[in-house]
């Protein structure tokens, strides 16, 4: 099978795992909840991919635009109107707002330092939502509201006493997200990005204002993962600090390392496998937290490529 | 209300050094071998609680001797095993890595010294306030503040003076020429490594008594670290020595005015100086 | 008129004077070999045309309009296009995505998030056509990272050449190379010279394809210019052979 075809399978045995994922779950020890939360976190850990693994930009402050999306979702329907699709919008646009504002005081770094401003300004938003407590409820969160029923007009999902409908609404929002990010990879615009990765001298000069790409990547890459925020509110039907915080950040980087940065997919394996272990070991011990910091020593010094880049390399066309 | 100022200022630098300590322990790290020790504030955390172990058998001062040397000397294995593995690579890695180590050590502390806080006795002398009208100055805080200098004093002694500091230096600007000349770099990174981590566990010693000791008294110091060194400028040591201090006056300034805006100034700061000096007020130019 | 008219320009690093009041006149369609020992500025020099570095004086007129102070992506879409004495390519894409994203971007598809199928036609064709020019149709899916230093290099060229370039800079193409890669090389060159009318700038080290392919030659030593003129000429040239005294190609 050539390398066209092996994709398009892979994709399709994706999918299919995907779509039918509520019903193989419970007979492999899972829950169609856990299922749920893998597709959040995993479309977060793609939308940083986006940056990380085709642009080869290092953010590790991307929780605090997934906590924005979060916070837009809960504050919308408890203060605003109680409505699901108007508040993943909020959401989203809070989170995409505060991505474009930082992005000019950043786009000009590179490295390390670059990711150390961004964990920085991931500081900002957790302090603020900490902090500003007549409006977050700071440390408890926001509690006291919950996801809306969806109003088709000639029906109505109850995505919030049916787990499965959720998980399927979440899986719709995923695939529309995903194709997206897919669609903008292939494109021109996808292919300056990798050029950047590549060589950004070269990228330079072959004309490409590569700041200004690194902003529009970086603006992209958060408009999804605040998208993945809405989401993980939705969830939870709650919300606090803890979205937003610098820990948050590292996961969804490990998710991406874990599961293989220069493959589409990889964070999507490496979100699964990793919140399944931590599913597990945190019911097992009170020291999960130490397991997951091992967990991470691990990944780095044994699989730094990923999974899947373990399994081969892809070039994307 | 000039007075109240100057309070807030006077506090703000007692605070300030004390954000300094950090930074250039972190600063030193960076610069050297481009690492970002997420784990600055877990070592800062060990120095604080093997304080509060040896603190029974050999009293405050010698624990305040001991513990960070200890402290510098964990560092000094960590690096031996885990990061310098990780030189060659993308920054992503060892960013990754000491994120994970800081994980470990803040549980790891849960797990040997409980979750709670503990009681951490300093010197009675050391306690009491040296005046009634700067009743915030308590011995305890002028004894810190001259304790940092100190620290202050002796990094610049010891990079001015010395001929590891001159190597240190040297590698900072161009490690591969260093390397080169025939100079061990893999030994100067560790060792630079356990300066970095000495000044972290000097600060945990301090901090304990002024913040109370639990798991988490890392973390309130590392961000003003990362903000101090972003200000002060990538690659300088000066730099990051008046970021952390003006951090910690502005911070001061602006109890004053807007208390519960005290700790943002500090990432208002930091983005106007991304703004207008990308790389900070005394930092070099390309280091980036 | 000329092409490029570069006026005493001089560049200095601190009390380092790494060009020295250098003027140099490109005509369109010439071929203008910039020759020196090593250390004499000649990369530099690129620099300050390319806008890596800006002039500490004097003055770069390109196609009649100044950019000695002008941003090198703003030069690159004015028509100088570069390459680099290191081959800077896209190591882990293929030759034909290298290629692609360089002709993409100079169709001004930088910003496009899709492209009609007429338009992706012609981004297909073209890149066919560099990979003819270069002769490296069969290798167009490799990485680029595992071709072989003259078609890495040859790569390079090519994705030079995508940008339509009125002046294409080449900083030592055939270094490290060998016999017959520079041979190729040097072939290529004299294609794009010859049939395609290019005007280019090469800085080389080998004299006998700085021989074969420049209409001129200028000579550099110690950043400033020690002679320029024929091939013929700076052969005679007594100052120039003194110079490269002990260096033979």
């Amino acid at each position: 099978m050539d390398l066209v075809s092996r994709r398009r399978a892979g994709d399709a045995a994706i999918w299919l795992l995907l779509v039918s994922a509520p019903y193989w779950l419970t007979h492999v020890g899972g829950y169609v909840e856990l299922g749920t939360r893998v597709l959040i976190l995993a479309l977060a850990a793609m939308a940083l991919n986006f940056l990380l693994g085709f642009t080869g930009v290092l953010s590790f402050g991307h929780a605090a635009y997934f906590g924005l999306g979060a916070y837009g979702v809960a504050m919308t329907i408890k203060y605003l109107i109680a409505s699901t699709p108007l508040a993943i919008l909020v959401g989203v646009a809070a989170g995409t707002a505060a991505a474009a504002v930082v992005g000019p005081l950043i786009a000009r770094l590179r490295g390390v330092y670059f990711a150390m401003c961004t964990i920085a300004f991931g500081q900002v938003f957790y302090y603020i939502a900490f902090q500003w407590r007549s409006v977050t409820r700071g440390d408890d969160g926001l509690t006291a509201w919950h996801r809306m029923p969806l109003d088709f007009g000639f029906a109505e999902l109850d995505i919030l006493n049916n787990n499965k409908a959720f998980y399927y609404m979440v899986l719709v929002v995923f695939a529309a997200a995903v194709a997206a990010m897919a669609f903008l990879l292939r494109s021109p615009f996808g292919r300056t990005l990798l050029a950047i990765r590549e060589n950004e001298r070269r990228a330079r000069f072959l004309g490409i204002p590569v700041d200004r790409h690194i902003w529009l990547s970086w603006v992209i890459s958060c408009f999804f993962v605040s998208i993945a925020g809405a989401l993980y509110a939705l969830m939870n039907d709650f919300v606090d600090p803890r979205a937003l915080r610098w820990d948050q950040s590292g996961n969804f980087v490990i998710m991406a390392v874990l599961g293989g940065m220069r493959s589409f997919w990889g964070p999507l394996i490496g979100a699964a496998i990793f919140l399944v272990l931590e599913d597990y070991i945190s019911s097992h011990t009170d020291n999960w937290m130490s397991f997951v910091g091992l967990f991470f020593v691990l990944v780095v010094l044994f699989f730094p490529r990923g999974i899947l880049g373990i399994i081969g390399r892809r070039a994307v066309s | 209300m000039v007075q109240l100022i100057l309070f807030n200022v006077l506090n703000g630098l007692i605070i300030g050094a004390f954000y300094a300590l950090m930074a250039l322990g972190l600063s030193l790290i960076l610069n050297l071998s481009g690492v970002i020790n997420f784990a600055h504030g877990g070592f800062l955390a060990i120095g604080a609680y093997l304080a509060y172990t040896l603190i029974p058998y050999v009293g405050f001062w010698g624990a305040l001797l001991a513990a960070p040397f200890l402290t510098a000397f964990i560092g000094i294995l960590v690096e031996r095993v885990l990061i310098r593995r990780l030189y060659g690579r993308d920054p992503l890695y060892s960013l990754l890595l000491t994120f994970g180590l800081a994980f470990m050590i803040e549980d790891g502390t849960r797990f040997i010294w409980g979750a709670d806080s503990l009681p951490y006795q300093i010197p009675g002398w050391l306690q009491n306030t040296l005046s009634s009208q700067l009743f915030f100055l308590t011995g305890y805080r002028v004894f810190m503040v001259v304790l940092v200098a100190v620290a202050v004093l002796g990094l610049f002694l010891i990079l001015t003076r010395t001929r590891l500091g001159l190597r240190i230096r040297a590698g900072t600007l161009d490690l591969e020429t260093l390397s080169v000349l025939g100079v061990n770099v893999r030994i100067l990174r560790n060792l630079n490594f356990g300066l970095g981590i000495y000044m972290a566990g000097l600060a945990g010693v301090l901090a304990a008594g002024m913040l109370g000791l639990q798991p988490t008294i890392g973390d309130s110091l590392i961000m003003p670290s990362f903000v101090a060194i972003i200000v002060g400028g990538l690659g300088s040591l000066p730099g990051t020595l008046v970021g952390g201090l003006l951090i910690g006056v502005a911070s001061g300034v602006t109890t004053v005015f807007l208390p519960s805006a005290s700790e943002a100034v500090m990432y208002v700061l930091m983005a106007v100086v991304l703004l207008i000096r990308p790389r900070g007020l005394l930092g070099e130019e390309g280091r980036f | 008129m000329s092409l490029l008219r570069i006026e005493n320009v001089s560049r200095h690093f601190g009390n380092l004077v790494a060009v020295d009041d250098v003027s140099m006149i490109v005509e369109p369609g010439e071929l203008r070999a910039v020759i020196g020992p090593n250390g004499a500025g000649k990369t530099t020099f690129f620099n300050l045309i390319t806008g890596f570095l800006i002039p500490t004086s004097g003055r770069i007129v390109f196609d009649g309009s100044d950019i000695t102070k002008m941003l090198p992506a703003r030069r690159v879409w004015r028509g100088i296009a570069r390459t680099f004495q290191i081959t800077e390519v896209f190591p882990e894409l293929t030759l034909h995505e290298n290629l692609r994203i360089a002709v993409e971007v100079a169709a001004g598809y930088r910003l496009k998030a899709w492209l009609s199928r007429d338009a992706n036609g012609e981004v297909k064709a073209r890149v066919t056509d560099l990979l003819e020019i270069g002769g490296l149709g069969e290798k167009a899916d490799r990485m680029v990272g595992e071709l072989s230093h003259g078609d890495q290099r040859a790569t390079e060229i090519m994705m030079a050449l995508a940008l339509n370039p009125k002046l294409l800079l080449l900083d030592e193409p055939t270094a490290g190379m060998g016999d017959q890669e520079t041979y190729d090389i040097t072939q290529l060159i004299r294609k794009l010279h010859h049939d395609k009318k290019l005007t280019i700038v090469l800085i080389e080290h080998d004299m006998r394809v700085v021989f074969h392919l420049a209409d001129r030659i200028m000579v550099l030593t110690e950043g400033a210019m020690l002679a320029e003129g024929t091939p013929k000429e700076i052969a005679a040239n007594e100052a120039v052979q003194a110079a490269y005294l002990g260096k033979v190609a």
